[in-house]
Order: structure tokens, then sequence, then C-alpha cells
């Protein structure tokens, strides 16, 4: 709370508005709920852009990331690559953690990945038949330790799951990642961070629908 | 040697073979009373039991035989096709005498309602001639070998029917003839390795034998009080029985790789659930996670009266395999890799966990392949393969290039020419391409294109996800 009210002295003079006026104002930014998230290492998404607009500055770690989009190619999974990598670097020895990758639209191109720098050692794919098992896989390796991120891909799911899935991230302190179709874009999610691709006139639209500690909206992706 | 030697005119030929150096048999163990020196051969006592009704065809017979017969030795070693030959020296002091021993096997034999031909003498191959001659003796001083040995037929020693045919000729038919026969001039007609035998059979050299060890695995059976009809009281009964697999493969430093558990049912045949691990282990909460994941998806047919638990064959224990101190980005990591990966496998199959590894190859479609078995433990070697970093590779590829209209190129071309010599050729150019508004994909998306040297044909290969 003291440091609440640091920012309030700083606002105070200026606007000379009431306390609460000010923390409802959309521009001020809490301390509070930042340093909860800032508590975990991130990862750089390797857009300048966009990890100035994430709290902490990159992809969150032990937590769910969703991301909707309507078809592939839309440059979706060039978003975590640059953190996959960085991850997989960051660990001593042999020890490099496990990245899974659930239910792949497509047969992930082994030279693409080691173009990267993908340990492709240390990936591996899950073809589950159905999307409940799916869900299950993504469970367990997210709950399991070895793995710093896995990502799934999904056509739809409910909300439960999907708070199973943010316990499991939490529990074994990997990176979650869903894939949906956009029609997911209004219901509710428990995902710490959903982001939204769209194709726009030249360029991929990217929208952060919902960011804590941090502010939704458009993010201009051209930036450095 | 040389005092004892003279006892016998026979023996006195053949008495230069003692200066001789031993056969190098390094892989062979040797019983532990074994010497090299061919002095303290009589430390060693030999039983040859010969099974005449034994069918020529049957290995596995002969070693059921040898774990009968590990309970009076545990030097047992076997003698395609129908033979043992057990080293009793140790065993007669425990046994009492060497006739008590003999009765013991001989009444173990009889058990077994098999027809045996026994004979015990201080070396391998004269317990096993005498044996085979049906002359059931228990020589225990290798200087009666001779004696003894000289009205065995030559038949008996199993050697080349020509070799054979070449003795017969020459007139001799019983082992006596031929071990007066002067030695320089019997290589000559055999060879040497036939002398070599005759040495080993009068104990003046030695000949190590293979020992058997037997094969083992953790087998349990149970059979349950009242028939089992849900899959989660299974669980809960076999919960003993793999506690008591973890510790007897914990007891032998082993582990296995492999189980079976058969359900057996009041009739039809019995349920068979056979699962693989992906790494060697005995660790008791794997064997469980696994085998109970394995059991949520059976459906059981009937209810289930008995099971057995069967495990694969016994493994070392690898110390990669034992990962007490795994740290992990956590600290405190749960699983390791090997877990996961078959936790995963037991549920969805093991064709749905994979892998990918890059081959050196040019043509796109050949450059990757998927590995199913996985490395779980090591650390990852270096990726083998081109690493091309000039022209941008798609992190999807599709199964077959679709065919497509001519597309917007935004990079390109990369001409790719390749294969003629395996009747797969391709000859293509592929560009970096985006789709057209109301294709297929998304518009926009980024696309990797290729037209077909030939035809000009335009088709899609793989999309930058």
């Amino acid at each position: 709370m003291s440091v609440c009210c640091v920012v309030v002295k700083t606002w105070m003079p200026r606007e000379g508005s009431a306390l609460a006026d000010i923390l409802a104002d959309a521009r001020v930014w809490k301390l509070k709920d930042a340093s909860a998230a800032a508590a975990r290492p991130v990862w750089s998404t390797g857009c300048g852009s966009l990890d100035a607009r994430l709290p902490g500055g990159g992809w969150p770690t032990a937590s769910l990331i969703e991301v909707l989009l309507d078809d592939t190619g839309l440059g979706e999974v060039q978003l975590f690559l640059p953190a996959l990598v960085a991850c997989q670097r960051a660990a001593h020895g042999g020890d490099a953690p496990w990245l899974v990758w659930i239910a792949p639209p497509h047969e992930p191109y082994a030279p693409a990945l080691a173009q990267q720098g993908i340990e492709l050692g240390r990936l591996l794919i899950v073809r589950p038949a159905t999307a409940t098992e799916a869900l299950w896989a993504a469970e367990q390796a997210l709950s399991s330790g070895v793995c710093a991120a896995v990502l799934l891909w999904l056509k739809g799911t409910d909300d439960r799951w999907l708070r199973r899935l943010k316990l499991a991230a939490e529990a074994g302190g990997a990176l979650g990642v869903l894939f949906r179709p956009e029609r997911h874009r209004f219901e509710s999610s428990p995902a710490c961070l959903r982001i939204a691709m769209t194709q726009g006139e030249n360029e991929t639209c990217l929208d952060l629908l919902k960011v804590q500690g941090g502010r939704p909206g458009p993010v201009d992706l051209s930036g450095p | 040697m040389k005092s004892r030697s003279a006892k016998s005119r026979t023996a006195d030929l053949f008495a230069e073979a003692t200066s001789r150096p031993e056969r190098p048999a390094p892989a062979i163990s040797t019983p532990p009373t074994a010497q090299p020196s061919p002095g303290l051969h009589s430390r060693q006592l030999w039983y040859a039991a010969v099974f005449p009704e034994l069918a020529q065809s049957e290995p596995a017979a002969l070693q059921r035989l040898c774990l009968h017969a590990l309970q009076f030795t545990s030097f047992v070693s076997m003698e395609p096709p129908n033979a043992l030959l057990l080293e009793i020296k140790g065993s007669v002091k425990l046994f009492g005498s060497l006739e008590r021993l003999h009765a013991d096997l001989e009444a173990c034999w009889r058990r077994l309602t098999l027809p045996v031909l026994s004979a015990t003498a201080p070396s391998t191959l004269a317990a096993l001639w005498l044996a085979r001659a049906g002359d059931l003796k228990q020589i225990e001083d290798a200087a009666m070998l001779p004696g003894h040995l000289a009205k065995v037929p030559i038949e008996c020693t199993a050697w080349d029917g020509e070799q054979l045919q070449t003795l017969r000729a020459m007139g001799v038919t019983r082992l006596g003839e031929l071990l007066r026969l002067p030695r320089a001039g019997l290589a000559r007609r055999l060879s040497p390795a036939r002398v070599q035998d005759l040495d080993i059979a009068l104990a003046r050299s030695f000949a190590p034998r293979r020992v058997f060890v037997p094969r083992e695995r953790f087998g349990e059976r149970c059979d349950f009080e009242t028939e089992i009809e849900h899959v989660a009281y299974l669980e809960k009964a076999l919960e003993p029985v793999i506690e008591r697999c973890a510790q007897f493969l914990r007891r032998r430093q082993a582990g296995v790789q492999a189980l079976e558990l058969k359900l057996r049912h009041r009739e039809g045949p019995a349920t068979r659930v056979r699962l693989g691990l992906a790494s060697i282990t005995s660790e008791r909460r794997r064997l469980t996670d696994v085998l109970c994941q394995k059991l949520a998806r059976l459906t059981l047919e009937a209810p289930v009266r008995g099971m057995t638990l069967i495990s694969g064959p016994l493994r070392g224990l690898s110390a990669s395999s034992l990962d007490a101190f795994a740290g992990g980005l956590t600290g405190a990591v749960r699983d390791s890799a090997p877990q996961l990966v078959e936790r995963l496998r037991a549920r969805l199959g093991e064709k749905a966990v994979y892998g990918v590894c890059l081959i050196p190859e040019h043509r796109p479609e050949a450059a990757w392949r998927r590995v199913h078995e996985l490395h779980l433990n090591d650390a990852p070697g270096v990726s083998e393969g081109m690493i091309d970093q000039g022209m941008p590779r798609p992190l999807w590829l599709l199964d077959e290039p679709l065919s497509l209209p001519p597309p917007e190129i935004l990079q390109g071309p990369e001409r790719i020419e390749s294969g003629w010599w395996d009747g797969k050729g391709v000859a293509r150019d592929y560009y970096v391409a985006r789709q057209r508004v109301g294709a297929r994909h998304s518009p926009g998306a980024r696309l990797w294109v290729f037209q077909e040297r030939q035809s000009k044909r335009w088709y899609l290969h793989g999309v930058f996800a």
C-alpha cells in the first residue's frame, strides 16, 4: 500500500483530484499487481514494442497464454520462438528443458526449427486423438516440471479445463500457450494474457485482449 | 607329473602336453576351483549327465534341466545337444559324500522320468565320454582315467564322422588303442585339436566351460477371492504386487523396460495388458503410474478372477536412470522426462508421441523424419544435417503439396533440383508468397510455394506460422 501512496503524491499536486478517481484512471499503473507478475522470470518476445506492453517485459513463465486466431500462417508460432530458443539456451549443460507441442495443425518442419535455433533433441510432438486427450496431455506436460513451454492447438474447450491448465502451468513452472479460434474471443478465460491475431492490410495485427498487470489494446508490431 | 604319468605307457605318450601353454579363453568363465596349472586338475570333479531321449532341436528343454541341476552346484554347463556337465567338487562336502550326491542327482532325474546316463570323472571330457559310453563310473583320481577311458568306443567322443572313419580305417575302435598311438602322428592324421581333447580328457590340460546363467524375470500370480469388475479395484490389488516387483528389481540392481499383466476371466482368453517404458526403471511409482494409465483406458469384457504380472527381461540399471538429484526449472521437479513420455504414451499410444530430427537432404519433404526412440536421459547431441541459414523454411510443412493458383510472390526463387537417382526427383523453384483474398488459407498468410519447373504449375508446400 505504501507504494500506492508514492504514486498518489506525484499525481496530487498536478491533478488535484480524489484518490479514487486517480486509481480509476486506466493510465495509473498499480505497482502492486505488477510486482506479483514480475517475481516470475520472463522471456523476451524478441519484439521491442510487444515487450514494452507486457508486464515484466516479456512472456511470463508459469502461466497460461491464450492466442486467438482463425487460421495458421500469421506468424503466431514465430511470436514465441525467440523465447523458446532463449529458455533452451539458458539452461546449463544437458539439462535443456523440453518443449512440447500438442496437436499442431501441420507437421512441424524440423529444418525450420533448427534454422531458428530450437534444440530438436528436446522437442516432443504429441498427436492426441481427441480434444480431451490433448488437454490431458497438456496438463501432464505443464505440471511435470521438465517442460519449459507447452504449445497446444485446440478448436474449442471449456473454462474448467483452462483453469486446470493454468494451475498445472503454475505448479510446473512452465509456459503454456494455447492457440484457439477467434470465436472464443468473448468467452471468459483464466489465461493471464490473451492475444487476438488478425490479418490486416499488410501486417498481422496483434490485439492484447487481457493483460494481467498491464494494459490491453492493440500492439504495433512494426516498432523496434 | 612325470612320475605319475610314468605309471602307464599310454599316458607317457601325452606327457609333453603338460608343458604346453593353455588355450587362452578369457571370455569363458571358469569354475572357482579351476586352476590352469595341470597338476591341480584333480581338484575338479565333473558329473556328466547325458539324456539320450532328449530331442536334438530342444535347447529350451536342456535349459530347463540346467535349472534343475542348479540345486546341486552353482556351476552347470550345457553340452548340446543332450548333455549337462556339473562341477561337483564343492558340492560333495555339502551333500555329505559323493554317493549321497549321486543318489540325489539320480533321484532328481528319476522325478523327471527322463532316462539318463551319468558318470563322474576329474575331467570334463572324460566324464562326458564315459557317460555316453554308458560306463556309469565314479572316478575321483585322475591317475585312474587312462585305464577307464581305454574301453570307451571312439564314437563317444562325438568327433567328426570323417575323423572317426579315418580312425576306424586305422583299426582303432576304442580310446585305449588311440592313446597308444604316437602323439605327433595323431595330430597330423586327425588335427591338433583332437590331441588337445585327449589331453583334456586325461585331465592334463584344462578346457574352460561356459557357465549356465539362468534368465530371471519377475512373475507373480494372484487369485482374487471375489471377482473384480471395476478397474479401480484392480489398481488397488495391483499395488502390493508392483511393490514386490520393485523390491525384486532393487535387490538385483536391475530394472525392466517392459511389463505384462494378464487378467484371467472365468471363461474366454485372458486380457493382456502390455506396457513398454521409455527407459529402464525399477521405481515403484513409475511402474504404478504407467500401469494405472493403461488400466484406466481398459474396458473389462468380463469380471477378473485373477491376474499375473510378468516382467520383461531384467536389464542392468545405469546410473543415469537414478535421478535423485534432478534439478530443474523450479528446483522441485516432480517427474523426469522419461516418466512424462511414458505416461503420455501409455494413454495416447506409442506412435502419438515423437520427436523430429534432420536428415541431410535437399528435398524439403525428405529433410526430416519422426523419431520414436527418444534420447530421454542423455544430453541431446548436436543435430546432424544441414542447417541452411540462407532461404527461410516454413514452420509447417504440408504432408502433400497442394495445387494452388499463382500466388503473390514476396521472396525467391530458390531452386531445388535433386533426387533423380531414386525415382523421386524434384525440380522446383521455391518462393515465399502471400495468400490472396478468398483462398483456402486466411488472406495474408505467408506461404511457402513452389512452381514445378516442367509443368509450370504452382503448389503450396508449407506455411510460415
